[in-house]
């Protein structure tokens, strides 16, 4: 390379020259052979591959043969393949031998990407030589691949893998993600192949599923509680939207929970309203139609729907989704998933003029009288159900004082027992009265 | 003298009959069915306790539970319907209607109940004799009454659960509400009873101790007799019908089945209503 670099520039100055000097065949001819040979030219340059491609040559020379082997075969199909050595190395084109040193930035070509990804976590951590930088994703910027090839460690189907190099590295996971509040993330990689979108992705190939960077971004990867995070609350439903377009349709416009964040309602205990992740976590998601979901869910919205879960529980339904069955009314089935909206509310699907049809999911002939059932009774609440107060209170009534009578009773019995023997054993008769 | 084990076979003198085949039998299913439903029915109103959860799972899930509590209603329809219709036929033979309305041999309430009530309370406290009852002693019309009683309360709202779509038709919504708590309140009250004061009241106490076991093999000693209804025994004796009623010892088969399953029954019992309790206190 040492002659090469003059010898392509002198080469091309003389070319411009005989075009300007009316040579076109010649100038032409000489065109056609530059562009393939020079300008055009794919791969590793001529002269760098009489060492860099030379496997046996390198490892006499050092210990990063590995690294410093670069052949057409790697670059050929790769997405760095039009660029010369010298577009990344410069400075190496001044001499032989050369000493090592860095490259040019990725970010000299890949602009708006250094700018994300400095803004991200990972470039937090660059001093403490932990940084993940664009090689730890990218893999070798020789065979490097667009996300789109299924060799590229950023591919779909390879993210959480490359994700997990760190994520799931005890070292890295015992240094940076210590806190509380980085429980979830202390697991997520291993967790997330647990998940819909991770079985989605591992068991069924199906590349369209979410995986790290689908929610987290690819270079600006900030943690949830960073505001401007793509995973934090504010904007967790714009990021599950980007896929679940029909479900965030429905979320924004005019569902209870939907509308409470927008509006940032809050409980009298500081709770916000939920969001996606709220319901569905974020490396713990299910499919929704096992039941697991169906279980876990109801629990779920009883954290926050607390006496709603309590009068739910009193009921078959309840009863038979707290012994751990999903074949009951659970409250997605009654309130919908996301488009649950209050009673009042002429949409909802629990608003009276609704319920015939709500209840027709699951029971047959269902009648505007047979809607009449409380499907959150407290039959303790004599004001708001006194038609289950009344019933309620006489059956217990009955059952504490004929229980407790005869309990009574039985225990007198003991004890007419015991002073019929003393009085025997007084008499000092020695048959037993009782055979 | 030989002391058995159970107490209806404990003394001297010849073994007198004390129940047909008829009423055995029935008790026999008033047992299979009532263990089917509380072990299938108990679950949903401690749901939440690890032991209900572990119980639907062992009989084979909640559809398999609702299949069971399903069969042992029609079994329990069945042996109430079938007790009704042989006492309307035995009353319609019998040539002395009057003794199934009043007297020691009718379950009917009677004043000598409340003289019986009265004068075990009196025992109770050393303050009279034990009480000396006849056929039927006021803790035996409890059960028996409370029986009725039960199966109707629980039949009929049992039947408005079974068929909501039917019943939904005539009745507003909240009667299933209303029908699930009398049904799972009732419920209770007949397990706590039956479980507790029943097996007290003829196997448990001191004297019977720890199973009588005359109701499975219909029979029990004369000294049992004497010792358990005395006023009955002298009754017999007066009317010269005791000779009538003696029966020949049960076979050592019958009488060792008896044993097992009435301390089958009764071990089974206890510990439910030890769960129950333990869910009452521990859960609540």
């Amino acid at each position: 390379m040492v002659a090469g670099r003059p010898f392509v520039q002198n080469h091309l100055r003389l070319l411009r020259l005989l075009r300007v000097l009316g040579l076109p065949l010649i100038g032409l001819a000489s065109v056609a052979a530059d562009v393939a040979t020079v300008l055009g030219q794919s791969g590793i340059t001529v002269s760098c591959s009489k060492c860099h491609a030379d496997a046996a040559f390198l490892s006499r020379h050092g210990p990063r043969a590995d690294a410093l082997y670069v052949t057409d075969t790697l670059l050929q199909d790769g997405a760095h393949a039009t660029l010369r050595c010298l577009d990344c190395h410069p400075e190496l084109g001044d001499g032989y031998p050369h000493s090592p040193s860095d490259p040019a930035p990725c970010r000299q070509c890949h602009v708006p990407e250094g700018a994300e990804w400095e803004a991200s976590i990972h470039a937090v951590e660059e001093a403490a030589g932990d940084a993940a930088t664009c090689l730890s994703c990218h893999g070798s910027p020789h065979a490097t691949y667009g996300s789109d090839d299924r060799r590229a460690p950023t591919h779909a189907l390879n993210v959480a893998t490359t994700c997990g190099q760190c994520h799931s590295d005890p070292r890295i996971i015992g240094t940076y993600f210590t806190g509380p509040e980085d429980a979830q993330a202390r697991s997520a990689v291993g967790d997330y192949h647990q998940t819909v979108h991770g079985s989605a992705m591992s068991a069924a190939g199906l590349i369209i599923s979410a995986t790290c960077n689908d929610c987290h971004e690819s270079h600006r990867v900030l943690p949830a509680k960073a505001s401007s995070s793509s995973v934090n609350r504010q904007h967790i439903a714009g990021t599950c939207g980007a896929c679940h377009v029909g479900v965030l349709e429905i979320y924004e416009s005019g569902s209870a929970h939907g509308s409470a964040f927008q509006t940032g309602l809050r409980t009298p205990e500081g709770l916000n309203a939920p969001a996606c992740v709220d319901c569905h976590s974020a490396h713990q998601i299910v499919r929704t139609d096992e039941m697991e979901w169906f279980l876990g869910t109801s629990v779920k919205c009883g954290a926050c729907h607390a006496e709603l879960w309590e009068t739910y529980l009193d009921t078959y339904h309840g009863q038979v989704t707290n012994l751990g069955f999903g074949l009951t009314a659970k409250c997605s089935d009654c309130h919908t998933p996301h488009n649950m909206r209050p009673a009042s509310d002429p949409a909802s699907s629990v608003h009276p003029a609704n319920l015939v049809a709500t209840c027709s999911r699951c029971h047959a002939q269902v009648t505007a009288s047979y809607v009449k059932y409380y499907a959150h009774g407290d039959p303790r609440d004599r004001k708001r159900f006194p038609v289950l107060f009344w019933p309620w209170l006489f059956m217990t009534t009955l059952l504490v004082s004929v229980w407790s009578f005869f309990g009574v009773h039985s225990l007198l019995w003991l004890n007419g027992i015991r002073l019929e023997r003393r009085k025997r054993g007084r008499q000092s008769d020695p048959r037993s009265s009782t055979p | 003298m030989t002391r058995k084990l159970a107490s209806s076979d404990r003394g001297e003198g010849p073994y007198v009959w004390r129940f047909s085949r008829l009423e055995r039998s029935l008790h026999v299913m008033v047992i299979v069915s009532f263990f089917g439903l509380v072990i299938t029915g108990t679950p949903l109103l401690y749901a939440h306790t690890p032991w209900a959860r572990s119980m639907i799972r062992l009989v084979g899930g909640f559809q398999a539970a609702a299949v069971i509590h399903r069969v042992c209603a029609v079994m329990t329809f069945a042996y109430f319907f079938i007790h009704v219709g042989s006492l309307a036929y035995r009353i319609s033979r019998s040539t002395n209607r009057v003794a199934f309305f009043w007297g020691p041999d009718s379950m009917v309430a009677q004043p000598q109940d409340l003289r019986d009530f009265a004068q075990t309370f009196k025992w109770f406290f050393g303050k009279a004799p034990r009480p000396r009852f006849d056929r039927f002693s006021y803790m035996d019309k409890l059960d028996y009454w409370g029986e009725f009683w039960g199966i109707a309360i629980i039949g009929s709202s049992g039947l408005v659960l079974w068929f909501p779509e039917f019943f939904g038709r005539f009745m507003p919504g909240w009667m299933f509400n209303v029908a699930t708590i009398v049904h799972g309140i009732e419920a209770l009250l007949a397990t706590g009873i039956i479980f507790t004061i029943h097996f007290f009241n003829v196997n448990l106490r001191p004297e019977k101790f720890p199973i009588d076991v005359s109701m499975f093999t219909g029979r029990g000693t004369v000294d049992y007799l004497k010792a358990e209804r005395p006023r009955e025994y002298e009754r017999l004796v007066a009317e010269q019908r005791l000779e009538a009623l003696i029966a020949p010892p049960p076979s050592r088969a019958a009488y060792l089945w008896s044993v097992s399953l009435g301390l089958v029954g009764l071990t089974l019992g206890v510990v439910l209503i030890g769960l129950i309790l333990w869910a009452i206190i521990w859960h609540a």
